[in-house]
Order: C-alpha cells, then structure tokens, then sequence
C-alpha cells in the first residue's frame, strides 16, 4: 500500500506563475556567445562515471538527473514528476515528467530510466548508492518502479546529488561501456565539441523541456531556460592569464577567481565578484594506525595545537569561516555546539602535556600534502609550524597530486593529510561521514560507534533518529580526533558586469542568465 | 654523406626505445594512476578500483608495456585513457600548435638574435653593443612564465592589442592565428634570443679579426659587403649549433607557455597526461619529443656540411 505520496508542490500556483514570469522572460536578452574560463579540464564527458568538478561544471549544462539539489541543497523532482514511497520503504514509484526530448530528439521514457539506472550501477562513479536497488523496472511508458533490498532513507538525496549524477541518457547510449557514450541528455544546452586542452562548446537546446512546475531555477534544478545561443568553457590552467581575459572581456564568466585578484578588482566596474560561502571544508585527516598518530593522545594534542584562524586566514587568502561541525550551519543536519570546546584551542602548553602523557618521543610526523591545491599545501605549512612549537618534528611531504591519492590509500608513509572537501558536505552528512566508515576507511581505524552510527543514519526513516546519529558521530569524531576540521572555506566567482542575472553556485550555472 | 644519415637515423632506434622503457618505468614507480583521476579526487578505494577494473589499469605491469611494444611496431601509439582518442589523433590534433608556435618562436629567435648579435659586434664596445647584451642577458635571465604574464598584462589588459590567449588555427584565420600567437612566439623566443645574440656577438668579433676580413678592407670593399658576405658566412656554423639546440629548449620551453596561453599543444598534452597519469599519452609524447630532438641533431649535421666544405663525415 502506498502511503506517502510526494508532488511537486502548489502545481496550478506555480503554472500560473510560469505563465507570468513567461512574459518577464521575453524582456530578458536571448542570444550571445558566453564564455566561461575554468582552471581543469574535464577527464571525461560521461557525467556518471566521474565526480571531478571540471567535468560536473560542463556536464550539468548538458544532462539532468531524476532529483536535483535545490538552491539549499535539499532534493527536488527535476525529470521526475512525483514520486510514491511504499510503507516498508522498500518500494519507489517515480512518474517521469513527459514530453521530454533527448537532444537527438527522442523523447525520454521510463526504458531510458531503467537503463540510465542500470549503467550506473555499473560505472557510476559513486556506484555503491545503487548497491542497496534490488530490482528496476519499467512499469509505465513514464513510470519506473526501484524496489530496494533495505530501506536508505537518503536514496532520493543519492539520486539527486551533482557529486557523480545519477544522468538519465538514452537507453542505447546507456548500453555503452564507461567513456564510449554519444553526449546526448536533456539539458538546456546540448554538445557541440570538446577540443581537449582547449575548449568544450555547447548551444542552446532549442527543443529544451523546462519543468514547469516550477517559476525559477532553484540550484540545479527547478525552471530552467537557456538565454545564450551557446557556451563556451575554456580550459585556462594559469590563474593570472584567467583573471587578465575577465579584465579583457575574452571570457565572461571565472569559475574561480583567486582572493587577491578579487580584492584588487573589486572596484572595477566592468567586473561583478560573487562571493560564495561555504564552498567546502578545510580537514586535516589524522592516520590512526602509524606512529605517532596511533596514539589518540597525540591525535588530541593536535587538536589542541592548532590555530584554526591562522590556518584558514592564510590558505584562503582571508574569505574563510571558523566553524567547528561536520555540516554547514543552517543545514538540516548540523549538530549544533558539539566538539566547539575543542575546536580552535591553539593552546600550546596544554598540547604540550598531552605530547608527554603520550609518552611521546619526538618521532617524525609526516603531514602529507600536494602542489596542485594551494589550500592543501598552505594548510600543512602553517599547522606544520604550528606543530613544531609544540615539539613535534615535522616533516611536510609535498608530492602531485595523483601520488598524495595514492600515497593516503596506504596505511604507512603519512600521518596526516590535508583535504579540503566540497562536495560531500554539500551533499549532507553522508559524504562526510563516508570517509570515516566502513574497510577502507581514512583513518585506518575501523570505529565501532561510528559503524553503528552511521548504520542507524542509513536505516532509519525518522530524521529526529538520523539527526541524533549524526550528532553523535560528530561527537565522537571529537573524541577520537580522526580528522580535523580546520574550517570552511569560501570562493569567489566572478562574471563581467553586463551578465545579468547570476548567482554563484556549485558550479556557474549558464541557464536564466543573459547579457544586458 | 647518405651513409651517415642512415648510420644516424639507425642509431637513434635503441635511444628512441630507451627512452620509452625508462619513461613506462618511471611513471609505473610513480604513485596514482588514471583511475584515481577519473573517480575524483573525493572517490573510495572502492569507487577507483572499480575505475581501475574497467581502464584495464589492474594487468600486470609487463602485460601493459608488452601490449604497447606490441602496438608500436604496427605504428600504434595505443589509445588515451582519458581524452577518448587513440594517441596518434591526440599527437596530430595538437601538432600544429606546437609546431606553429615553435617555427614562429625560432624565426623571431634568428631574425632579432643573429641581427643584434651581429650588429652589437660591429658596434663593439659602444653604447648599442652594451644595451643589446644587457637586452640579451635580461632574456636569458628572465623566467618564461613570469616574461608571459608580463606580456599578457602589457599588451591585452592594458593596451587592449592582442588576446590573453587560446589557439586559432592558422587554416581558420591567418590574422587570427598571429594574433594568438605573437604573444606566446615572443616570450619564447626572447629566452633563447638572448643565447644566440651573444653566441653570434662572439663568433663575429672573432671572424672580424680574420686575415681575410682585413684583406678585404684593405681591398677597399665597403664595411656592408665585408660583414655580409665574407664575414656572415663564417658565423653560421655556430649560429646553426645553438639553433639546433634551441629548438629542443623551444619544445621544452613550449610545456610552460602553453600552459600560461592556454595553448592545446603537444607541451599541455604530455604535462596533462603526466598529472593525470594518462600512461599512453607520456609515452607517446616523449617518444615523439626524443624523436625530434634527434632528427634536429641530424639536420644541424648535414648543415654543418652544406655551410663548411670542410666537413665532409665520410672522411670521418
């Protein structure tokens, strides 16, 4: 028996709505080549099979997922219409939004879903969310039934993450091994070329289906409409030649611009800066199974060592926030004050005598960390000398950044590791306590509290429940210092001041925004 | 003279397959791989295992470099993990930029290098020969990517002249390419053009003080045609040896300055496969690079012996 029944709220309310902001919309300037400059480029095109930001900034232009994140992150119905939740959890009913056109023309159907589905599970990047599906099917023209083999209470939020998404393609595409793929989705902008080291080029889907039931863009999802003739996303891997063609007007729109350029531009009336905080965290993982981070007390001198402000105030270049939780402020998950007694202590004397209960000996402590991340590398510099006012000795191991992956999937050669992560707390908490869980997990310790813990978060279908979970492994994460959060890290975007319209996001998003 | 070519292209092979078994050594030693880059810097050991499984990247060392040799000797470079193309397509896609970039980088290196070295010597010890050199050190001290970001900010942000970079292919638009060329050819050949004003500034002081060249002014000839005809000949040889070496440096230098110009050449190619560790593109990459270097080293021979008669390597 179906019991929870999810819509898409206020429907009429919102067609009406869409009819009026129709009318606004034909006041607003369609056409323009619009250029974006971004530092990476993508490793590949197949959206699912990748989680790199590069690939998400272009990708998510061209594909669209089943939920999307809303502007606060929450999941939304983007080519779904509504969707039913059985009673023991188990079973989900999604009706697909129709009349909506792959860009080779085809319409979408439940078939495309199914196999969409299917292919993830395979070569998703993130392919461990569709562990728990025991079975999809195809029930309907527009309507496919997910019976899962136990309740996940955060499946639709999986579904609807932008980390790797879960794309619907169409179902001959999705028979295609991983990278072999045509790049054909549904999105408002459909590929025209990718010139690797130089450029991808996208053009208006001039048969583009918006979701109507909604009256804006909402995050990634929401009323979508493409103003551009097309987008262009250039690779510029220099910073400063980045920052010159904004000033230049070559480019439009900066994935990032660096704080100095932004501080430097900030009066320049051909430049608009958007400042974005919290973009990510700043972390420091700790490796609980080599000496001397084996010993938890030397974990917590650590802790207490450290200097958050000094830290964060250097590697970001000052846009910074001193937060102490494992999820954002203001988001349904954050665990309120636990473990802020702990957090930003820099309290040497007390760090001092943990060192010596400890019994420690003045044995190297290698802080892993690379060049290809100026926050990673700035990061361990300064909480490296802070460590050594302490009496630690310190060794800073600066590598590419492939060999810092590598080198913190082994359990020897490094104790602590610096990462700033983005994506997983905007996901919510399961991203984040990910890392901390399960065989492999980062600190080479497995946790029992934090099992248990983050079992009851992925079973639980009461969120008072799952909230508790989460507070309680924040809390423990404060008792066993297995990462440090250091704090959250903001980022400016920036456009030329005749873009209208845009609001910084996860990625500079080229929909329901023109040139004046 | 054909003898000693052959002699020269046979024995660049083993160099040429030492160079790609040291290169399949290195970067297998090396942490990481295309797998970890394909997942995401965020991913699970899971999630790039499983990435790793599909890429073929869990064989056996041996098995990989044994499939490359074997793919090598039908021509094949093998094909990108990433970029979605075999290696040769990625090469010959970006080939034109380099080369382009190169040519263009070493005809402003030989026009402005040979033209101040040679007119610092006949300036000798004046003030022009005493600002070219300081001109010529300053180039050779300057660093390539700093000279770059100068350039950028001089000539596109503020005087608005040239673009900040990216590629027009010269088939395309052939204003349009120099446009997006002339900025990157001048900070690479200033670093080099530094080198070759002094390597000429020198040869011709000597040449200058040659028996001949006194002679032919004794004769009466006018200082223009001593210069450029007797003495001018004779500078060449050296002026060939440091050219011949600069456009191996011009092809090194050409990795950073594709970078700063956001140029998708074959230099941007090898140090994105290299960060990415895309194994078949840096093979392909330095074995094509190794490649040049020694058909350059071969053609500054065969001009030694076109430019001095008395070369002659059969004889040798």
């Amino acid at each position: 028996m179906k019991i929870m029944r999810f819509t898409s709220s206020m429907r009429g309310f919102c067609c009406a709505l869409a009819l009026l902001s129709g009318n606004l919309a034909s006041a607003q300037n369609m056409g323009g080549d619009a250029i974006m400059a971004q530092q990476a480029q993508p490793p590949t095109l197949d959206a699912m099979t990748t989680s790199a930001q590069a690939s998400r900034n272009i990708n998510l232009h061209i594909y669209e997922t089943l939920f999307a994140r809303s502007e606060n992150a929450t999941p939304i119905p983007d080519l779904v219409e509504s969707f039913t939740l059985s009673e023991d959890g188990l079973t989900y009913v999604f009706s697909l939004r129709q009349g909506v056109l792959f860009h080779n023309g085809k319409e979408m159907q439940a078939e495309d879903v199914k196999a969409s589905l299917e292919r993830y599970a395979k070569v998703g990047a993130s392919a461990k969310i569709m562990e728990p599906v025991a079975g999809i099917e195809a029930t309907g023209p527009h309507e496919v039934t997910v019976t899962m083999s136990h309740v996940v209470p955060d499946f639709i939020g999986q579904l609807s993450s932008p980390r790797a998404p879960a794309v619907v393609i169409p179902a001959e595409e999705a028979a295609k091994e991983a990278g072999k793929i045509e790049i054909i989705g549904t999105g408002p902008y459909e590929f025209v070329e990718y010139v690797p080291d130089s450029h991808v080029k996208l053009k208006r889907f001039e048969n583009y289906s918006p979701n109507m039931n909604y009256t804006e863009r909402d995050g990634f999802g929401g009323r979508k409409t493409a103003y551009f003739d097309t987008i262009t996303i250039r690779f510029m891997p220099e910073g400063g030649a980045r920052t010159a063609a904004l000033q230049t007007g070559e480019v439009q729109f900066l994935e990032q611009l660096p704080a100095a350029a932004a501080q430097r531009l900030q009066d320049n009336p051909d430049i608009k800066i958007h400042e974005m905080t919290p973009w990510a965290f700043q972390t420091i993982f700790l490796n609980a199974s080599q000496a001397p981070t084996d010993n938890i007390k030397v974990r917590e001198a650590i802790q207490i060592a450290l200097n958050m402000e000094e830290i964060m105030a250097i590697s970001t270049d000052g846009l910074y926030r001193l937060t102490h939780g494992w999820q954002h402020p203001g988001t349904v998950y954050f665990a309120g004050d636990i473990g802020q007694e702990l957090y930003n202590q820099n309290d040497v004397d007390r760090a001092k005598q943990l060192l010596a209960e400890a019994g420690y000996q003045g044995e190297e402590l290698v802080i892993l960390t690379d060049n290809s991340f100026k926050n990673h590398n700035d990061t361990a510099v300064v909480a490296g000398e802070q460590l050594k006012a302490i009496g630690m000795n310190v060794s800073i191991k600066v590598v590419d950044w492939p060999t810092a992956l590598a080198t913190r999937a082994k359990p020897e050669g490094w104790n602590a590791w610096t990462l700033m992560m983005g994506i997983e707390p905007y996901e919510g908490p399961y991203g984040v306590v990910g890392f901390f869980v399960g065989d492999n997990n980062f600190q080479f310790e497995k946790d029992e509290v934090l099992e248990n813990e983050y079992q009851v978060l992925n079973t639980s279908l009461d969120l008072e429940v799952r909230k508790q979970a989460f507070a309680n492994i924040q809390k423990r994460l404060y008792e066993k210092f297995y990462a440090i959060k250091v704090g959250d890290v903001g980022i400016y975007q920036a456009t030329r001041s005749n873009v209208v319209n845009y609001k910084p996001y996860r990625i500079p998003r080229m929909w329901d925004v023109w040139f004046e | 003279m054909t003898r000693y070519i052959l002699q020269r292209l046979l024995s660049a092979i083993p160099v040429l397959l030492i160079v790609s078994l040291v290169s399949f050594l290195i970067i297998w030693l090396v942490p990481g791989d295309a797998a970890s880059e394909m997942a995401g810097p965020t991913a699970s050991i899971e999630e790039i295992e499983r990435v790793r499984q599909q890429m073929g990247l869990d064989r056996p060392f041996y098995q990989q470099l044994l499939q490359w040799y074997g793919q090598l000797l039908q021509g094949d470079l093998g094909h990108s993990f990433l970029l979605n193309r075999s290696v040769v397509t990625a090469i010959a896609e970006r080939a034109p930029v380099t080369l382009s970039l190169t040519l263009l980088a070493l005809f402003i290196m030989i026009v402005l290098g040979v033209s101040s070295g040679v007119l610092a010597a006949v300036r000798h010890n004046t003030w022009v020969d005493q600002s070219l050199m300081t001109f010529a050190l300053l180039g050779m001290s300057l660093p390539d990517f700093w000279l770059g970001l100068v350039l950028i900010y001089s000539f596109a942000v503020l005087l608005g002249w040239l673009p900040t970079g990216g590629y027009i292919p010269f088939s395309e638009d052939m204003l349009g390419w120099l446009r997006t060329m002339t900025l990157p050819a001048l900070t690479l050949a200033f670093t080099q053009m530094g080198l070759l004003a002094r390597m000429t500034r020198s040869s011709m002081l000597e040449v200058l003080r040659q028996d001949y060249v006194r002679t032919a002014r004794a004769k009466g000839l006018p200082e223009w045609l001593i210069i450029a005809k007797h003495a001018f000949a004779n500078v060449l040889v050296p002026v060939v040896t440091v050219t011949g070496l600069s456009v191996g440096i011009l092809l090194g230098g050409a990795v950073v300055i594709e970078s700063v110009f956001s140029l998708p050449g074959i230099g941007r190619l090898i140090i994105g496969a290299i960060l990415r560790r895309d194994i078949p593109v840096i093979q392909g990459g330095l074995l094509l690079t190794a490649s040049a270097f020694v058909f350059v080293n071969i053609i500054v021979d065969i001009l030694y012996a076109y430019l001095d008669p008395r070369v002659r390597y059969e004889h040798s």
